[in-house]
């Protein structure tokens, strides 16, 4: 950590960024405040049976503690599966879910990003699926169907309609991916 | 009978069977379909959801205002679309001020999110329109003597708030149950039924990881149920235990090999579907089990 002092493990609380729980509010995690730290959440979490460092009750506390560089240097958050398993359990109701998007949100805004974010995006901008394989086509003619589904990558109008809804939100003015005709 | 059905992108290109089990089984069983043409990606949690909350519903609210302009519910068979959508309703019906951002940024494509149509999955759908009679009475095939265990998939169950097709526990469902139930089928419990397959950002993220959770499914189930069948409720979790257990017995993790299908794709079956075109994209030995069903005429 790097605001680590004296031994190992040792946090120092006064070096935490006070904002960051401001800023984790604004980006869809109001209740984070409402946090116990009782740890159904993580009881429930797919991350924890996993392995992986960070998780729901772990991320709401660096969030809360202001740990920002440990959050951002960690691609936990990444996996996610956004099962909400911690949202229905949560005695607090504060959607710890909502939370570990809100540091993906803080994440985008950092450019602390992984390629299959970026990777999606483009290619929900370019042909209106997250997940396009361009080769499918044979499969589908295989099983019976037309070439391509009923999408915005058989109705160029409709792609051009989605395109311009994207092109005015947030992901538009942070400029992560090209956004052209 | 009619709703709009909502394809999603892993259904369209990676398991166009699973597309062509759902256009099969619904006119079956009396509901015609509408294709909904012009819809997009729901969009999936780790695109637009990641980044905000707006661009999110925006895109989510377009693919609703397909069905909302024919006066028709939404149909998936992913759970992450089902969820997406689902969840992206329940903002826009419960938060004003987001609704009123989402419906300037649809004018921009001539569009208004009213919210006059509800989201729903598949079998759930079936469950509460039809209930498990009426589809026996159609069935050509039955499941009598299979063994299965069932895969219901996250997101069919949680955060149940957002869902208009509601378990009466959700950690303790039994719609899926019962369904399988209807087709003659045996559903056989293990303990680690409601675990996570480990599809999706977890996979994309650390696939040994992803691996690791599919592994201790896939043992529980056998240990516990030995099934000749795996069911699954969505298709993400219908791509992960399909594809992992090729990779897990090279790995030596596993040495059996337990054949998988979406509900849909079984339903499809027992109502006389051709299997060459609702369940043969697959990489586990499907063929063998649907051999066994349609001996049993």
């Amino acid at each position: 950590m790097s605001e680590t002092q004296g031994a190992l493990g040792v946090v120092n609380l006064s070096a935490g960024d006070p904002n960051l729980v401001g800023e984790i509010k604004e980006l869809g995690g109001e209740e984070i405040l409402e946090c116990i730290q009782c740890a159904k959440c993580a009881a429930v979490c797919p991350m924890v049976l996993a392995g992986f460092p960070f998780f729901n009750k772990k991320v709401i506390q660096a969030i809360l503690l202001g740990l920002r560089e440990e959050l951002l240097e960690d691609a936990s958050i990444w996996a996610c599966q956004s099962c909400n398993r911690c949202t229905e359990i949560c005695p607090r109701e504060l959607n710890p879910f909502e939370v570990v998007q809100a540091m993906r949100r803080l994440a985008f805004r950092e450019f602390a990003l992984p390629t299959m974010a970026i990777n999606g995006l483009k290619s929900l901008y370019d042909t209106g699926h997250a997940v396009y394989m361009s080769g499918a086509g044979k499969s589908r003619e295989k099983v019976g169907l037309p070439e391509k589904p009923p999408s915005t990558i058989a109705d160029e109008k409709a792609l051009q309609e989605l395109r311009t809804i994207i092109r005015n939100t947030d992901l538009a003015d942070l400029g992560i991916i090209p956004m052209g005709d | 009978m009619k709703i709009g059905f909502f394809v999603g992108c892993n259904t369209a290109f990676n398991r166009p069977d699973l597309e062509q089990a759902v256009r099969y089984a619904f006119p079956a069983l009396g509901v015609e379909l509408d294709n909904l043409d012009g819809q997009s990606c729901c969009p999936s949690f780790g695109t637009l959801p990641s980044v905000d909350k707006v661009g999110w519903c925006a895109v989510s609210s377009r693919n609703i205002t397909l069905a909302e302009e024919k006066g028709l519910d939404m149909l998936t068979v992913c759970g992450s679309c089902y969820g997406s959508l689902s969840e992206a309703k329940y903002k826009l019906d419960s938060e004003p001020e987001v609704k009123a951002k989402v419906n300037e940024l649809l004018e921009m494509a001539g569009r208004e999110y009213k919210g006059t149509s509800n989201i729903r999955h598949s079998y759930y759908y079936l469950f509460n329109e039809l209930g498990p009679d009426k589809i026996k009475e159609k069935l050509k095939y039955k499941l009598d003597g299979l063994t299965v265990a069932l895969q219901p998939g996250c997101h069919s169950l949680w955060p149940s708030k957002v869902y208009f097709d509601k378990e009466d526990d959700t950690f303790h469902p039994r719609i899926l149950k019962e369904m399988c139930e209807a087709l003659g089928a045996t559903v056989g419990h293990y303990s680690r039924l409601l675990d996570c397959c480990g599809m999706g950002a977890l996979r994309s993220t650390d696939m040994g990881k992803a691996l690791g959770l599919v592994e201790k499914k896939l043992v529980s189930m056998k240990e516990e149920v030995n099934p000749d069948l795996i069911v699954a409720g969505c298709s993400s979790c219908l791509i992960q235990f399909d594809t992992a257990q090729k990779i897990l017995q090279k790995e030596k993790k596993i040495n059996f090999e337990i054949p998988v299908l979406h509900y849909m794709q079984l339903l499809a079956i027992c109502l006389g579907a051709d299997p060459e075109q609702v369940a043969v994209l697959g990489e586990t030995n499907v063929k063998s089990v649907i051999d066994r069903i349609r001996e049993k005429q």
